[in-house]
C-alpha cells in the first residue's frame, strides 16, 4: 500500500466510524433541540441497543462470525434485527422521558442532567450485572465481500453501513421536514410555550423525540456490532462522548450539523489513529469539544449561540 | 384517600427538618468529631482504619467541590483532574520516576533539602526529587489551583450544562496525558516508590492511623473554611451568580473573578488532596482519577445537599460507610435471599460491584423527590403571623434619619447624566436610535411610552448588560460607555428589573447585603480569616441594610430572615429597590417600580421614591402609571421606536400632540384634541 492508499482506506474507514457516530449524535441533537437537555443516559441506550441486536442474533441461530447469510435471508434478518433493535431502543427512550425526566420538566438548572447521569449508570450496571464484564463476540451474517480500490479495500459490511444509516438520516431529514409531526418539533424546538398554545401536544413531541432519537442509537449499537465484531457494556461511554463531541462540532440543535460533525470526528479518529498516535486520538477528540464550546459555541452549522442558563 | 399518606410524609419530613436545626447540627457534628478522633482507638482492625483514611480523602474532595458546584453553581464534572494534577505533582517530586544528570544546578536544591544525589557505580550522578510532604500540600494546591484558573478563564463564561460538558472533556484529558507520558508518570503501571511523609522525624510509612489523623484534620480545615466563605461577602456573591447571574453582575458583582476564584479554591483543594492520596498509597495511576470519581463526588455532594456543608460530610460519609462496610454484609444478605428464593441473580450479585448503580439510583431518586439534598442549605422561615404583619403600623414616607446614601460628591450645578446619539440595533429592530438625554442632579426623570419603544434597552445600555452599537455615556462627565456592569454600579449608578431578578433562594438580607459587594473589601482570605476590620465591616454592611430597609416601614423589616422566593410581589419590588440602593447610588434606574401593586401600595412607593430624592437620589424611572409620572417626575421623556419623541413636564407632555398619536394613534388624537 502507497501512502494514498493508505490514505483512501484510512478515510473508508473514518467514514464509516464517522456515520455511526452520526446516528448516535442525531439523538443528542434532537432531544438538546427540543428540551434543551443533554441527555447522558442517551450513551447506554446505544450500549443497550448493541446488546439487543446481539440477543436477537443470537436467538435466530446466528452466532459469532459462522454463520453467513446471502441474498434474501441476509437481508430479510438485517431488516428485522435492524427494526427490532430500534424499537427496543426507541421504547427504552421513552420510558426513560416517562418515568424520570418528564417529572422534572421546567425545573431549572442542572437537575434533569443530573438524573440522566444517574439514569446512565443504572442502565450501565444493570446491563453489567445481566451479561457480565467479559467482551462478547457480535454475531455477524454479512460475508466478507471485499472490493479493491486501488491498493485500499471496500468491504460489503461498510457499503451497508453507508447505506442503512444514510437511508436512517434521508428518513429522519424528510420526517422533520415534512410531516406534521415534524413540523410540530420544529415548532416546539423554537418556542415551546409558543407551540403548546398553537394545540401542539408539546409532551407527544417530546416523546417522539426520544423515541426517535433513541431509535437511532439503537442502530449506531448494530453497525457498531456488526463493524467491530464484538460488543461489552463499556461501549457506551467512549462512543457517546465522541458522538456527543460531533453534535456540538456540528453545532448542538441542529441535525444536518450532527450528520456533518460525526463523519468528521469518524474521519479525525481514523486518520488521527494513522497520522499521530491512536493513544492521542481521545486527547485531541475532547480538545475539540473544548475549543468549540469555548470559541464557537454554535458549531459549525449552528446559527444561534446555546442560551440556556 | 391521598391526604393522610401525604401528611404523614410531611411529618416525617418535618421531623427531619427540625432535628437538623443549627443547633442540633452543631452538637450532632461535635459527637461525629470526637467518635472521629476516637475511632482508630476503639476500632484496632487496621482494614478498617485503612478504609477510614482512604474515605477522608474523598470526603475532603466532596467538600472542595461543593463550593465549586453548591456554592457558585458551577457544575464541574471534571473535578478529579485536578485531584490528579496535585497527585502527580507531590508523585513526580517525591519519587525515582524523574532523575535528571545530577550537575551543579541541583547544589542549592540539595542544600534546601528539596533533592537528594543519587551515586550509581557507572560514574553518573543522578537527581532524586525529595520534596517535604508537608511542602508539598501547600504547592500542589497552588499548581492546582494556577490549572484551574487557567483552564477556567477561557470556559467559566460557559453555562449550566454547557459548562459540566467542558469540565468533562479536561477531565478526560488529564489522566489520558497521564497516560501518554510514561517518562513524567510511568503511565498506565503508575508511579511507583512515592516518598511517604515523615513528622518530625517519624515516618508514616504503611500505616493508616496517621493518615487518618492529617484527613480528619484537613476535614476539619475545610468544613471550616467552607462555613466562613459561605457566610461572607465572597460567598453571598457566589450564590448571588449561581441564583442568577446578570442580577449579581448589575449589582456589582464581578462573576468572571468570583467565579475563577470559586473554580481556583476548588482546584486547590484537590490539588492538596490529591499529595495526600498519593502519599497514602505510594502510587498513582491514572485510574485513580477518571470520570467515576468525579461522579462519586457529585453523588455525595447531591445526597447530602448541594452548598449545605453538613449536607456533603454527611453525604461523603454514609457513601463510604456504605462502600466499604455494609454493602458487604447486605451482599450475605442478598445471597441468602437468593439461595431461599432460587433467584440466580440475587445469589450471584455483588452489591460492593454494583456501587455504581446505587450512585445512579441515588442521583435519580433525589433529583426526583429531594433535590435539596438531605440536609437542605437553606430551610424556609415560618410566614409571619397576622399580628406580626400589622405590628408597627409606620409605612408611607421615610421616616427616621438616614445617612447620605451615596458618597460620591456632585456638583449640582452640572448634569449627571448626559447620553448622546445612543444607538443599539437587534438584527433588524432599531431598538434604541440616536438617543439624547442629560439629566440634572437631584431631579427625577420618567421615561414614558408604548410597549417596545426601547425603554428597558435604554435602561440596559445605560447600566452596561448590553453594549451600545454608538453613542455615549457620560455619568458626572466621567466615559462609562461600554463598561462592564459592575463597573458602572461602582461608579454609582444601581437599577431594579422590569420582571424582578431577586436572588430567589437567599434571604432577604443576604440579597440586600449582595448590593453592598461593590462597597466592601472582603476577599476570600478576610473572610476565611475574619480579621477585626472584617468583622467591622461586615457588621457596617448589615446596619447599613437594616438603615435601607427601614425606609419601607414594617414592609420587609420582619421578613429579613425569609428567602426572597417567599415574599409577596409587592414586597419583592421593595427588595429590589433595597438592593439598588444599597450599593449607594448616585443615579437609580428603577423600571416600573410599582407595577403589580395596588392603589395604596403605590401611593406609598411614590412618597418614598420622592423622599430618595431628598436624600440625593436622581432618579430615572420607567413606568407606566401616568398618574404617578404627573405625581413625582421633574420632567417626562417620551420614546417611541427608539427615539425620544418628547421631552417636557410632565403638563407640557400631556398636551403633546405627537405623544397622543403615539399612545392612542392619529385618529383618536385628533379627537382628543379637538374636545
Amino acid at each position: 500500500m502507497n501512502s494514498w492508499d493508505i490514505l483512501l482506506q484510512q478515510i473508508i474507514n473514518g467514514v464509516s466510524l464517522g456515520a455511526m457516530y452520526s446516528l448516535l449524535a442525531l439523538g443528542f441533537t434532537m432531544v438538546y433541540g427540543i428540551i434543551e437537555l443533554i441527555n447522558f443516559a442517551h450513551f447506554n441506550v446505544f450500549m443497550v441497543g448493541s446488546f439487543i441486536a446481539l440477543w436477537l442474533m443470537q436467538a435466530m441461530g446466528i452466532v459469532g462470525q459462522s454463520t453467513i447469510l446471502y441474498g434474501l435471508p441476509l437481508i430479510g434478518v438485517l431488516v428485522l434485527v435492524l427494526v427490532v433493535t430500534m424499537l427496543g431502543a426507541g421504547v427504552l427512550g421513552v420510558a426513560i422521558e416517562r418515568v424520570a425526566l418528564r417529572p422534572l420538566r421546567g425545573v431549572s438548572g442542572t437537575a434533569p442532567m443530573i438524573t440522566t447521569i444517574g439514569l446512565s449508570y443504572i442502565i450501565y450496571n444493570l446491563v453489567l450485572l445481566n451479561v457480565g464484564a467479559d467482551t462478547k463476540n457480535f454475531s455477524n451474517p454479512l460475508p466478507n465481500i471485499p472490493w479493491a480500490i486501488g491498493g485500499a479495500t471496500l468491504r460489503l459490511r461498510e457499503v451497508l453501513l453507508w447505506g442503512v444509516s444514510l437511508v436512517l438520516m434521508m428518513g429522519l431529514h424528510y420526517f422533520v421536514r415534512r410531516t406534521k409531526m415534524g413540523k410540530a418539533m420544529q415548532a416546539t424546538a423554537q418556542d415551546q410555550e409558543a407551540a403548546r398554545m398553537m394545540g401542539v401536544d408539546v409532551d407527544n413531541v417530546v416523546v417522539i423525540t426520544f423515541f426517535l432519537g433513541s431509535a437511532l442509537a439503537g442502530a449506531a449499537g448494530l453497525i457498531f456490532g456488526l463493524y467491530y465484531n464484538y460488543t461489552s457494556f463499556v461501549i457506551g461511554y467512549t462512543a457517546g462522548l465522541r458522538a456527543f463531541t460531533a453534535a456540538v462540532l456540528g453545532g448542538i440543535g441542529n441535525i444536518p450539523g450532527a450528520m456533518l460533525g460525526g463523519i468528521l470526528i469518524g474521519l479525525i479518529e481514523s486518520l488521527g489513529g494513522q497520522y499521530l498516535e491512536v493513544r492521542w486520538t481521545d486527547v485531541i477528540i475532547f480538545s475539540i469539544l473544548v475549543l468549540v464550546l469555548v470559541f464557537r459555541p454554535s458549531g459549525l452549522m449552528g446559527r444561534t449561540a446555546p442560551s440556556k442558563s | 384517600m391521598s391526604a393522610p399518606a401525604e401528611t404523614r410524609r410531611n411529618g416525617i419530613t418535618g421531623i427531619w427538618d427540625r432535628m437538623l436545626s443549627e443547633e442540633w447540627q452543631l452538637k450532632v457534628g461535635l459527637v461525629l468529631f470526637i467518635l472521629a478522633l476516637a475511632f482508630p482507638l476503639i476500632d484496632g482492625n487496621e482494614g478498617d482504619i485503612d478504609a477510614a483514611a482512604n474515605a477522608t480523602a474523598f470526603a475532603i474532595l466532596a467538600l472542595g467541590l461543593n463550593i465549586v458546584v453548591g456554592f457558585a453553581g458551577l457544575l464541574d464534572l471534571g473535578y478529579a483532574a485536578f485531584f490528579a494534577i496535585g497527585a502527580y505533582t507531590y508523585g513526580i517530586f517525591s519519587s525515582y520516576q524523574v532523575q535528571p544528570e545530577w550537575s551543579s544546578f541541583w547544589e542549592p536544591f540539595r542544600w534546601l533539602g528539596l533533592v537528594q544525589q543519587l551515586h550509581s557505580s557507572s560514574g553518573v550522578d543522578h537527581v532524586h526529587f525529595a520534596v517535604s510532604f508537608w511542602l508539598m500540600l501547600p504547592i500542589s494546591a497552588l499548581v492546582a489551583a494556577f490549572f484551574g484558573v487557567l483552564f477556567g478563564a477561557p470556559t467559566l463564561r460557559l453555562k449550566g450544562d454547557y459548562l459540566a460538558i467542558v469540565t468533562l472533556g479536561f477531565g478526560e484529558i488529564v489522566p489520558i496525558v497521564a497516560r501518554n507520558t510514561p517518562y513524567l508518570t510511568n503511565g498506565a503501571q503508575g508511579l511507583n516508590g512515592v516518598t511517604t511523609p515523615s513528622f518530625f522525624g517519624y515516618s508514616f510509612g504503611v500505616q493508616s492511623t496517621p493518615f487518618y489523623y492529617v484527613g480528619l484534620a484537613m476535614i476539619v480545615v475545610l468544613i471550616f473554611v467552607s462555613m466562613r466563605l459561605k457566610d461572607s461577602r465572597v460567598g453571598r456573591a457566589w450564590m448571588a451568580i449561581r441564583e442568577d447571574e446578570i442580577a449579581a453582575e448589575a449589582m456589582g458583582v464581578n462573576r468572571t473573578r468570583l467565579k475563577l476564584l470559586a473554580f481556583a479554591i476548588g482546584a486547590g483543594f484537590a490539588g492538596s488532596t490529591g499529595t495526600f492520596y498519593v502519599a497514602k498509597l505510594q502510587t498513582a495511576t491514572p485510574e485513580m482519577f477518571m470520570f467515576p470519581v468525579s461522579v462519586m463526588l457529585l453523588v455525595m455532594i447531591v445526597l447530602g445537599g448541594m452548598g449545605s456543608v453538613a449536607g456533603v460530610v454527611v453525604g461523603a460519609v454514609f457513601l463510604q460507610l456504605l462502600q466499604s462496610w455494609f454493602l458487604q454484609d447486605l451482599t450475605q444478605g442478598v445471597h441468602w435471599l437468593g439461595r431461599v428464593t432460587g433467584i440466580g441473580l440475587l445469589e450471584r450479585v455483588d452489591l460492593v460491584q454494583s456501587i455504581e448503580l446505587i450512585f445512579g439510583i441515588i442521583l435519580v431518586l433525589m433529583m426526583l423527590y429531594r433535590r435539596q439534598g438531605l440536609i437542605p442549605a437553606r430551610r424556609d422561615v415560618h410566614a409571619l403571623t397576622l399580628a406580626q404583619q400589622t405590628a408597627v403600623p409606620s409605612r408611607g414616607g421615610i421616616k427616621g434619619e438616614m445617612k447620605p446614601l451615596h458618597r460620591k460628591a456632585i456638583d449640582p450645578g452640572k448634569p449627571l447624566l448626559q447620553i448622546s446619539g445612543l444607538r443599539k440595533a437587534f438584527g433588524g429592530i432599531q431598538a434604541v436610535r440616536g438617543l439624547d438625554l442629560t439629566v440634572m442632579p437631584g431631579s427625577i426623570i420618567a421615561v414614558i411610552g408604548p410597549n417596545g419603544s426601547g425603554k428597558t434597552t435604554f435602561f440596559n445600555l445605560v447600566t452596561g448588560l448590553t453594549q451600545p452599537d454608538a453613542g455615549k455615556v457620560l455619568l458626572a462627565g466621567e466615559d462609562i460607555t461600554g463598561l462592564k456592569p459592575d463597573a458602572i454600579v461602582e461608579r454609582g449608578v444601581a437599577r431594579t428589573f422590569q420582571n424582578l431578578r431577586l436572588f430567589a433562594n437567599m434571604s432577604v438580607m443576604e440579597n440586600a447585603l449582595v448590593g453592598v459587594h461593590s462597597r466592601t473589601t472582603t476577599g476570600a482570605l478576610g473572610a476565611v480569616f475574619r480579621p477585626p476590620w472584617v468583622k467591622r465591616e461586615e457588621e457596617a454592611a448589615r446596619q447599613h441594610v437594616l438603615g435601607v430597609i427601614s425606609i419601607f416601614g414594617n414592609r420587609l423589616m420582619p421578613r429579613v430572615q425569609h428567602l426572597a422566593r417567599t415574599l409577596s410581589y409587592a414586597n419583592r419590588r421593595r427588595l429590589e429597590i433595597t438592593r439598588a440602593l444599597v450599593t449607594e447610588p448616585v443615579l437609580l434606574l428603577l423600571d416600573e417600580p410599582t407595577a403589580g401593586m395596588n392603589p395604596t401600595e403605590t401611593l406609598e412607593l411614590t412618597d418614598q421614591i420622592r423622599d430618595l430624592r431628598e436624600r440625593g437620589v436622581t432618579i430615572l424611572l420607567i413606568e407606566h402609571k401616568l398618574n404617578v409620572v404627573n405625581e413625582i417626575a421633574d420632567r417626562v421623556i417620551v420614546l417611541d421606536h427608539g427615539e425620544k419623541i418628547a421631552e417636557g413636564t410632565p403638563a407640557e407632555i400631556q398636551r403633546n400632540k405627537e405623544v397622543l398619536s403615539a399612545y392612542l394613534g392619529r385618529t383618536a388624537a385628533t379627537a382628543a384634541a379637538a374636545s
